[in-house]
């Protein structure tokens, strides 16, 4: 497959969940008609807010969830409602980074079982070999001398430490593509930087593509090529890191961007309300219509399309002509 | 009170937890003044004991931490002293605090109105219902929630609206000082932003003064005047706020934290992280505790503990500076 194709494609991705409402089966719809590409070595940020449904997209992607509509095709492979040892299989080519790099690691079984476990499970050499294995994957995560790393448990280990061994597992199979959500934001500031570092220089090297979910504008921006943005489970807008960050469009992405720490926007936020959105199914209009300063009546009544404004920048508003 | 008097003065601040492997200082001599309507900023990684000190300033600390040398005068007031009734009265009186998980600081079987009520209560018990469902109204109004609230229950609530009833409860018995305890953390950047215009515009009209502690640098370069920098347990550098950026004077360990974040505005930005692992209080570092991981060590810091130097604003405890500033 060249680089300029799509190694991840998402087609009309929805996600719907039962929940109890009067006793009546009812649906939310965390994530709803969501599309998208990522090319081969390429590190899509998501962003949004809590409730988003950023990480349902990445378990979606990971198949942790299965989908309810659309397709996902990684590969050349659909991948939507695969079981089984096609599942299994799958994992070869798609490993996850979890938040929380203490409840994601094994407090009774040392750094050196977390790793050997990916390379049996899935055969990946012979039994001789797993063991330098292992140690070309400490290494190449910073987690010198691995003699002494191998050995330890994860209590022995920092934050930022332990996310490293579970980056080192997610490469154990040799993947193609990541889904790393929030990979630093339980971390200390100082750690940070290094496991920013330490996945763009992995990018490079293996040709690695993210799903880098964040709630932080800034990191996308350094880790991104591009950042999607999203809303009540739709995508507001996409575009390159730098386009979305110097020209937002949207109004949601405008005030995302006017609270985050650090923003040259001093004053009032530009929102009307603090409403979550509306995640029920059958709901009508665009979901942030209810914040939206701009907001007509045509917002509550018709769901905006994703439309590029100029080359590789989307947006879903009726008014961005206006805005822009 | 004139405006130069302290409402809280930190002297020689020392706080040890008893642990099985012996004690371990989590504050080490550290001094801090807070002054009347003035918002301090405490920034630090986890670890640092930017929280003990916090919890140190309530008279919080219980189990096995305890403050083991310095002083600390809340509006004059040893608060060391005090006896248990003094205490009781004083803290949340003049003292108060917000603290990190809001979840865990409002009681889940309670009513919002209840929990307020409670809290003037116990303070000014001859107050009439009639007093206290306006105060509580007022209170409500003063961080933006609908007053029909104050009968739902924590859980009803969204997270921000649950920090923002922290917030009232603190402040509703108009203190002098708060102490905010990463207040916003766990918050959505909107939520966050909303929530601490409204602490800033709450605090220039109840004219109170704020420790706000927090990990997150460019939040504190906004929400306080001063900023202070503690690693391991010492506050290496005191500073303006605005001038807490690249290329001022800094010490190493702040310049190495503000270049570790990915800046929102800036056009191809390197990164660097720090190098190293916080350091493990129980053995620390010879000389300066930071000698390890900075990058421009020099012999005597390894030897020698640094004392502050005094600068324009501030001061910074680095034995770069040692040339230029006076001791203080």
């Amino acid at each position: 497959m060249s680089d300029s194709e799509a190694l991840v494609k998402v087609d009309n991705l929805v996600v719907r969940f039962p929940i109890n409402d009067n006793r009546h089966r009812a649906y939310i719809r965390p994530v709803d008609q969501v599309s998208f590409e990522i090319k081969a070595g390429e590190v899509l940020a998501l962003v949004g807010e809590s409730g988003s449904g950023k990480s349902t997209i990445g378990k979606a992607l990971l198949r942790i969830l299965e989908p309810s509509e659309g397709t996902i095709v990684v590969g050349d492979k659909d991948i939507t409602h695969i079981r089984r040892r096609e599942l299994v299989e799958y994992r070869k080519l798609a490993q996850m980074i979890f938040q929380d790099p203490f409840g994601s690691l094994n407090p009774v079984k040392t750094i050196e079982q977390h790793l050997a476990f990916p390379i049996r499970k899935h055969r990946l050499v012979s039994s001789d070999s797993t063991s330098k294995l292992i140690n070309e994957l400490l290494e190449r995560v910073g987690l010198t001398p691995v003699e002494e790393t191998r050995l330890k448990f994860p209590h022995e280990l920092s934050g930022g430490q332990r996310q490293r061994v579970a980056i080192a597992r997610a490469l154990a199979v040799n993947p193609k593509f990541l889904v790393a959500d929030e990979p630093i934001s339980m971390l200390d500031v100082s750690i940070r930087a290094g496991i920013l570092r330490l996945m763009t220089q992995l990018r490079e090297d293996f040709n690695l593509a993210f799903l880098y979910i964040t709630h932080d504008l800034a990191s996308a921006r350094y880790f991104g090529n591009r950042i999607m943005v999203l809303y009540g489970g739709r995508i507001m807008e996409t575009a390159t890191s730098s386009d979305l960050i110097r020209k937002p469009l949207h109004p949601y992405t405008r005030l995302l961007l006017a609270a985050t720490p650090g923003s040259s926007v001093k004053g009032a936020l530009p929102e009307t309300s603090n409403k979550p959105p509306n995640l029920m199914e059958g709901r009508t209009g665009c979901p942030f219509a209810d914040r939206c300063p701009h907001v007509a009546s045509v917002c509550r009544e018709q769901v905006p399309e994703l439309l590029e404004f100029s080359p590789g920048h989307m947006v879903a508003c009726h008014f961005t002509n206006q805005l822009a | 009170m004139n405006e130069n008097t302290p409402v809280l003065e930190i002297k020689d601040l020392s706080v040890s937890y008893q642990t099985a492997t012996g004690s371990v200082e989590a504050v080490r001599s550290v001094d801090l003044t807070l002054y009347p309507e003035e918002i301090i900023g405490l920034v630090g990684e986890s670890g640092s004991g930017k929280s003990t000190m916090a919890f140190a300033v309530m008279r919080l600390l219980k189990g096995d931490a305890m403050v083991t040398g310095g002083s600390i005068k809340v509006l004059g007031k040893d608060i060391y002293s005090l006896n248990n009734k003094e205490l009781k009265e004083f803290r949340w009186d003049q003292l108060a605090m917000v603290f990190q998980s809001a979840m865990s600081a409002l009681n889940p079987v309670m009513t919002v109105e209840k929990q307020i009520f409670d809290t003037i209560l116990s303070h000014r018990p001859q107050m009439s219902r009639q007093e206290l469902q306006q105060r509580a109204e007022e209170l409500l109004d003063m961080v933006r929630i609908d007053r029909k609230h104050l009968k739902s229950y924590p859980h009803e609530l969204s997270g921000g609206m649950r920090q923002r009833i922290v917030i009232a409860i603190a402040i509703a018995l108009h203190p002098k000082i708060v102490i905010m305890d990463e207040p916003t953390t766990a918050l959505d950047v909107v939520v966050q932003r909303s929530i601490l215009d409204q602490i800033k515009e709450i605090q220039k009209t109840e004219k109170f003064s704020i420790l706000f502690i927090s990990h997150d640098f460019s939040l504190v370069a906004e929400m306080a005047s001063r900023v202070a920098i503690m690693y391991a347990g010492r506050i290496v550098e005191m500073t303006d706020s605005r001038t807490l950026m690249l290329g001022e004077k800094h010490h190493p360990y702040t310049d190495g934290l503000l270049r570790a974040i990915p800046q929102l505005t800036a056009e191809n930005v390197v990164i660097e992280g720090i190098a190293g692992n916080p350091p493990d209080l129980r053995s620390l570092p010879s000389g300066c505790s930071f000698h390890p991981r900075c990058n421009l060590a020099m012999d005597q810091c390894k030897i020698q503990v640094p004392v502050p130097h005094a600068q324009s604003i501030g001061f910074i405890e680095c034995h770069l500076y040692s040339e230029e500033g006076s001791h203080v």
